[in-house]
């Protein structure tokens, strides 16, 4: 939407004449066309001919949603006719032709304008079309290689919100579309596999970081329901989880994997531990854990004293404690929260206010 | 009608503390007047919202009069298709985003009352095409008849049936349901079920609870917790964690503290340098960034994130609608 990080230029100031006839013929041609589009479309005019008018008009200017609407009847249109074809097999070929090449239109302008929604929803509706219209089998191949399509995309820009959203959703339609062979099981380890190397490859990738979250919580339904079974699993998950975030932690400047350490000390919050991985840890096993935490916590602050998160997680993990303990905080037990928040009001002057706050929470 | 984008470019100096008022209510008039620029006809497509930021922006600068109210009227009114939703410009095909700015712009300029004159349904027309575009199953609204589904247009529904009086024709508690599905363990929401948390996401979700009256929902330290992270060492705030500042999420980021009451939690007089800073002082306009190209769109969302800090010399916005406060109290007492 509008101008996102478009380098200052030197104003204009006035054009010379001869710039600014340059640009009126511009705008009569680029209007031109325009008006071709609409006369087509409005006489029901559904031709090749039509469609490559549009895909010129498209092309000049991939935001113009009406268009891409355009584009949606003409194809409905050419489906049609492919229909009457007399056998199932011509007719699935020819729309299959038909939607291979307009996927194929879509790629040089995703690559050019990678986050207008404009086109991303366009592919979404065409390859429902695909979905809507085509033999499962055959259906299914188009998904998949949109698989390698978005991979691309996130390496261009491992944050792109659209790339991960459309990454999700392609993940979920193939789960319809799959064959029996395949396996629900395997396709979220195959996802697990791939938010891993993009962990892999960048540290602070919080987007394939909350994706991690969502999948171990799929795993482990997929793998099994039984609460004590789950909870032997997560005897090795959860370990596990936590090892890789202290890890990763290692740069405890980074401010996506503190979200992604918040999001795990859910499962020893017994408010929200209903919507992680492991609903049902025993309070024992909960405090615990957070014990250990704490002391990880603490060892990290050296040679990190000015790193304002350790202060943060702390006293997080801390609280969340006292909650599961079911307990009443004395004097003494509010001393180390109160030496924390010192040092955050010190680190952190941006949010003295919220730290403000809390210490009026806390009762001091 | 005003174009969305250029000319100038933002270049305020960190010195400069002062509000551009006059050169951004000049900056705005000016838009309309650039026909003869390729850019005015390749940014049709969001021609309405440009009237909308617009409008918008001019009445929290305290100028309310500087658009001609008529030819306003007379444009927004002339995106309506017959579905009863609007367009971004004549001829263009009814969507949600474009029928929000519609009723947005219609109730600003106190003219809800011209649909049933002119004979286009009235407001029940415009009411109806939005309810119709409810996914009945998960309270989900798309945003058009092709059916992509996005919190924003959840929200943009709630926002222009509150306005018109009409969120009776939606079921409100799925949508409030859908929007709890899409809440995530920091405290903030998603574009759909699943998806990261994203501070322009979090408005929408956030507001749609606001009008539903079910802000109870929010966890409210959690996600205040989350937003004000969003603020960097230069005073801007961004919509994700390590991504750059940006003057729009001023208002998305800004907005949502102001919802939950946590707006205190950021340094407002840092967050208003940065704003600042993106303005062009000399020809008017805020951009993305200090050094950025101008546009509408961040020069609406700049001065209403201004307004939310109190900023001397603008009128109060309304933090679930963002439109002047004064017009949302007068149109929700109604």
């Amino acid at each position: 939407m509008a101008e996102h990080g478009i380098p200052r230029y030197a104003r204009k100031g006035e054009r010379t004449e001869e710039a600014r006839q340059q640009e009126l013929r511009k705008i009569e041609k680029y209007r031109e066309l325009e008006q071709c589009v609409r006369e087509k479309v409005a006489t029901h005019e559904y031709t090749p001919e039509t469609l490559q008018k549009i895909s010129e008009l498209l092309s000049s200017n991939p935001e113009y949603y009406t268009v891409w609407n355009y584009r949606r009847q003409v194809l409905r249109s050419e489906f049609s006719r492919a229909e009457s074809s007399d056998s199932d097999e011509t007719t699935a070929n020819q729309v299959a032709a038909l939607i291979k090449s307009d996927l194929l239109f879509l790629i040089p302008l995703l690559k050019s304008f990678p986050k207008c929604y404009w086109i991303w929803n366009y592919r979404v509706w065409l390859l429902d079309e695909a979905k809507r219209l085509l033999p499962a089998s055959i259906a299914c191949r188009f998904w998949q290689e949109e698989l390698g399509l978005v991979g691309k995309m996130l390496n261009l820009d491992s944050r792109n919100f659209h790339g991960w959203g459309y990454r999700r959703f392609v993940i979920e339609t193939l789960r319809e579309l799959k064959s029996a062979e395949q396996t629900d099981e395997d396709m979220t380890k195959a996802e697990f596999d791939y938010a891993k190397k993009m962990i892999g490859a960048n540290l602070s990738n919080f987007s394939a970081w909350h994706y991690r979250t969502k999948l171990i919580q799929r795993l482990l339904n997929e793998q099994s329901a039984r609460d004590e079974e789950r909870k032997k699993m997560l005897d090795d998950v959860i370990p596990e989880e936590l090892e890789l975030i202290h890890r990763a932690l290692c740069d405890p400047y980074d401010q996506s994997l503190w979200f992604y350490h918040q999001n795990l000390m859910c499962v020893f919050d017994p408010a929200v531990a209903a919507q992680t991985m492991a609903p049902n840890l025993s309070d024992s096993d909960r405090l615990e854990y957070l014990r250990r935490e704490i002391e990880e916590i603490e060892d990290m602050l050296d040679g990190a004293e000015d790193c304002k998160y350790l202060y943060q997680a702390l006293i997080d993990c801390t609280l969340l404690a006292w909650k599961v303990e079911g307990i009443t905080p004395g004097d003494g037990q509010k001393r180390a929260v109160l030496s924390w928040l010192a040092e955050l009001k010190k680190l952190d002057p941006l949010r003295q206010r919220r730290w403000l706050d809390f210490e009026q929470s806390l009762g001091c | 009608m005003s174009s969305v984008s250029g000319p100038g470019k933002a270049t305020g100096s960190p010195d400069n503390q002062e509000l551009c008022i006059q050169k951004h209510v000049e900056y705005v008039k000016r838009l309309d007047s650039r026909r003869d620029e390729l850019e005015y006809w390749l940014t049709e497509h969001l021609r309405l919202n440009g009237v909308y930021w617009g409008l918008t922006a001019l009445h929290l600068l305290g100028s309310p009069e500087a658009l001609p109210r008529q030819e306003t009227i007379d444009f927004v009114l002339s995106c309506q298709r017959e579905n009863g939703g609007f367009g971004a410009a004549p001829g263009h095909d009814a969507h949600m985003l474009y029928t929000v700015s519609a009723v947005q712009l219609l109730v600003t300029l106190d003219a809800v009352d011209e649909l049933d004159k002119r004979g286009l349904g009235g407001k029940e027309k415009i009411g109806s095409f939005i309810a119709g575009l409810q996914d009945k199953e998960s309270g989900a609204f798309l945003g058009d008849e092709w059916g992509e589904k996005d919190t924003r247009f959840l929200y943009g529904a709630f926002n222009a049936l509150s306005l018109l009086g009409l969120l009776h024709l939606v079921d409100i508690s799925k949508a409030v349901e859908y929007v709890k599905k899409c809440e995530n363990l920091d405290g903030g929401y998603g574009i759909r079920p699943g998806t990261e948390t994203h501070a322009g996401q979090v408005f929408t979700c956030v507001g749609a609870l606001a009008i539903a009256g079910r802000l109870d929902l929010v966890n409210r330290d959690r996600l205040g917790g989350w937003l004000s992270e969003r603020q960097v060492e230069n005073g801007g705030l961004n919509g994700r964690p390590e991504k750059l500042p940006d003057a729009c999420y001023s208002w998305w980021v800004g907005a949502s503290l102001a919802m939950i009451d946590r707006l205190h939690w950021i340094d407002s007089s840092k967050l208003a340098a940065f704003i600042l800073r993106c303005q062009d002082p000399d020809a008017g306009g805020i951009g993305d960034r200090p050094g950025s190209m101008v546009d509408v769109f961040h020069t609406c969302f700049g001065i209403a994130g201004l307004s939310l800090l109190k900023f001397d010399g603008l009128q109060e916005v309304d933090p679930v609608y963002c439109m002047p406060k004064s017009i949302t109290a007068r149109c929700l007492a109604s």
